[in-house]
């Protein structure tokens, strides 16, 4: 009974949304969806993920659209799975929509692909991270983002090509330590790390997953201290990032590198909380603003034009994501000259960039499987408290500091 | 042997920790008989009193821990008059929801005034570490550690000598009984609640040199304060302290010789089986005293 009332409203709530945008989007618009959690827990980052896309399109529109037709955004709020499952029906059945844009999380990324795929309406994912989005063989499901694969091996890369090289040794001889929170995404993370790390013959002396709600790390860190851990890969949230650090340097452990995956080590609030301790970690995540121009030509100007449009600076590096995505897509759909799922498959293949060509460093290159292959994470340390990218040199702003 | 040795401090220095949180519950608990599940809560409260203390006004958290501990005794004292009392009569298990719904309000009421984000005191004394021969030892993991005892012993004092303690203990044993003795039931039960909220005040000051303050703080300590008091012996003091030094030792030397994602394994089953053995838990007083 509930869910039939539930089921009510949201068609009620449908054709109220559909009446609306039918007496503001001119027929010849060509309508898009933008799947995004804007309420709930996710909002926040969620929003600014959207901001990405919206000033894309907007930008499209001042210079004409797409073959003459303007992109009208219908949005859809997806706050969890099921919603992203019942927007997902709504913008392919009832709005009619030519492509749906999301979604910042994997979960609603799964549940809202799940239908789309079934509609034969073509999916760009710009933001969710993990690799299955685009690993189920689904034909019309594509991704512009670096998946959480990338962001492991951008890890064990920084070991080889960035920590070992200015150090003056072989790879090889460093002691690599992994640690993670015991979630899907520490463990996927840490899965790929561990793969990558026996490929390249580095020499892996610990793996320790922990809980994120743990209040002690004192333990592991012995641990790291007894197995004598050159360098500690770390996927943590914020609350265990800042336990680790304090607790490690309580116990007097140094290791001569640390790198984070994102998460915790990202966050401007884990530079507050901890202050000096921070300085010098290493963490792998999406392009950020503390970037080279030259690698990531437009950045700059995507500043500006946010700050513009918003009246702050950007809130974190998921609008940048989403924009860039967002262009590329948008180009697709013109090559592709109509909605038809087939011919913009064809289009999307058909897509190159070459890597430093756009606004975050990427370049565009697409799998069978609809996977971006040339976004990669780039490698970022804290350096005075600000988060600067350091490696790939193309768009680095500063030289790594390894080993003081 | 040096390792091991470090982790049996390590182990007792977190057990200090879950005890200052632990005690406030038990005597809640041993007192007004509520299991009171905005204690976690009511730590957040307290760490965010402190941490705005030390931003605005720059003061030690060790400075603010009497402050804090009477604004927590304030909190206490009007959750037991206005939301426990009236359901006193009630069944336990609408008291408990009671608790739950205090606990969910003021977890929200956390996030909406101050966000989601993480804030940490940089203390000086409190978060630095000494070396005492080849061991490390946190300062402020000391003081905890030695506050916790003090607190047991203090209330232990307390609950023997004085008029309040004497009544505490007779409304425990038996509330109708005490009220034909005189004691003024609601009152007593208005202070017990308001003295286990104080403690936790204290354990807030206390914890804040070490761990950062966010809105769901209270989550990560109750639950092993909830093992702690249960492996004690509810309502048992001395249980809660042993009961935290215990689960301490196991959390430290199984994070280290077994897994850190296990620990929690090793020690729910710890607690398992001594409930098997004893269902009143360490220092319980037997069958029928609950």
């Amino acid at each position: 009974m509930k869910t039939f009332a539930r089921k009510c409203l949201s068609l009620c709530a449908g054709f109220g949304m559909s009446l609306i945008a039918a007496g503001s989007v001119a027929a010849a618009d060509l309508k898009v969806g933008a799947l995004y959690p804007f309420s709930g827990g996710l909002a926040l980052l969620g929003n600014e993920s959207y901001r990405g896309l919206e000033l894309a399109v907007e930008e499209r529109n001042a210079a004409g659209g797409i073959n003459g037709q303007k992109i009208a955004l219908v949005k859809a709020d997806a706050v969890d799975a099921n919603q992203a499952v019942g927007e997902a029906r709504r913008l392919t059945s009832v709005e009619g929509v030519s492509a749906i844009f999301g979604s910042y999380s994997s979960a609603l990324a799964f549940a809202a692909t799940q239908v789309t795929e079934l509609a034969g309406v073509p999916y760009f994912e710009l933001g969710a991270v993990s690799d299955s989005v685009t690993g189920r063989g689904y034909k019309y499901v594509f991704r512009s983002n670096p998946t959480a694969k990338n962001f492991a091996e951008g890890m064990v890369d920084a070991v080889t090509h960035v920590i070992a090289p200015a150090l003056k040794v072989d790879p090889k001889s460093l002691k690599i330590a992994i640690i993670h929170e015991d979630s899907l995404y520490g463990t996927t993370i840490s899965g790929f790390q561990k793969e990558k790390a026996a490929r390249d013959g580095l020499n892996v002396v610990e793996i320790l997953p922990y809980s994120a709600k743990t209040v002690d790390l004192s333990s592991l860190i012995l641990r790291l201290k007894g197995a004598k851990a050159d360098v500690v890969m770390q996927t943590s949230y914020q609350n265990d990032t800042i336990l680790f650090f304090n607790q490690a340097k309580a116990a007097g452990f140094k290791p001569k590198a640390l790198i984070g995956a994102g998460g915790g080590y990202s966050m401007a609030d884990t530079a507050t909380a901890l202050g000096e301790t921070l300085n010098g970690a290493f963490n792998v995540d999406f392009t950020q603003y503390e970037t080279r121009e030259e690698g990531a030509p437009g950045l700059k100007s995507f500043v500006a034009l946010y700050t513009k449009r918003y009246g702050t600076a950007p809130r974190s590096g998921h609008s940048l994501t989403n924009y860039v995505g967002a262009k590329a897509f948008l180009d697709v759909l013109a090559a592709a000259g109509s909605t038809d799922k087939d011919k913009i498959r064809g289009a999307v293949m058909a897509y190159k960039k070459p890597v430093g060509s756009t606004a975050s460093g990427w370049g565009f290159e697409f799998g069978e499987d609809g996977q971006n292959r040339q976004a990669k994470a780039n490698l970022m340390q804290w350096q005075n408290g600000k988060l600067v990218t350091v490696f790939p040199k193309e768009v680095a702003v500063s030289e790594p500091v390894v080993g003081r | 042997m040096d390792i091991f040795l470090q982790l049996i401090v390590n182990g007792l220095l977190l057990g200090g920790a879950y005890a200052i949180i632990s005690i406030g519950l038990t005597l809640i608990f041993g007192v007004v008989r509520v299991v009171n599940f905005a204690h976690g809560e009511l730590l957040m409260i307290g760490m965010y009193a402190v941490f705005l203390a030390s931003q605005q006004l720059g003061w030690h958290p060790y400075v603010s821990a009497i402050p804090v501990a009477l604004m927590l005794f304030v909190t206490g004292a009007v959750i037991q008059r206005f939301v426990i009392q009236p359901l006193l009569k009630a069944d336990p298990h609408i008291q408990i929801f009671a608790t739950v719904g205090v606990s969910t309000a003021l977890l929200n009421l956390g996030l909406l005034i101050f966000g989601a984000d993480v804030r940490q005191i940089s203390p000086g004394f409190g978060a630095e570490s000494f070396q005492l021969g080849e061991l490390s030892i946190v300062s402020g993991q000391l003081v905890t550690f030695l506050m916790a005892i003090a607190l047991v012993g203090g209330l232990h004092v307390f609950l023997q000598r004085t008029y309040v303690g004497r009544a505490f203990r007779a409304v425990s044993q038996h509330r109708y009984a005490a009220s034909l003795m005189g004691v003024n039931v609601d009152r007593m039960y208005v202070y017990a609640f308001g003295l286990g909220a104080a403690c936790v005040g204290l354990a807030a000051a206390l914890l804040s040199t070490q761990y950062p303050v966010f809105p769901t703080v209270g989550s990560y300590f109750t639950l092993t304060a909830f093992v702690v008091v249960v492996l004690g012996g509810m309502g048992s003091l001395y249980g809660a302290l042993i009961g935290a030094l215990l689960i301490g030792l196991v959390d430290s030397l199984a994070g280290y010789y077994i897994s850190p994602d296990l620990k929690e394994v090793v020690y729910f089953v710890i607690f398992i089986l001594i409930l098997v053995v004893r269902p009143t838990g360490l220092l319980g007083l037997g069958r029928g005293s609950e």
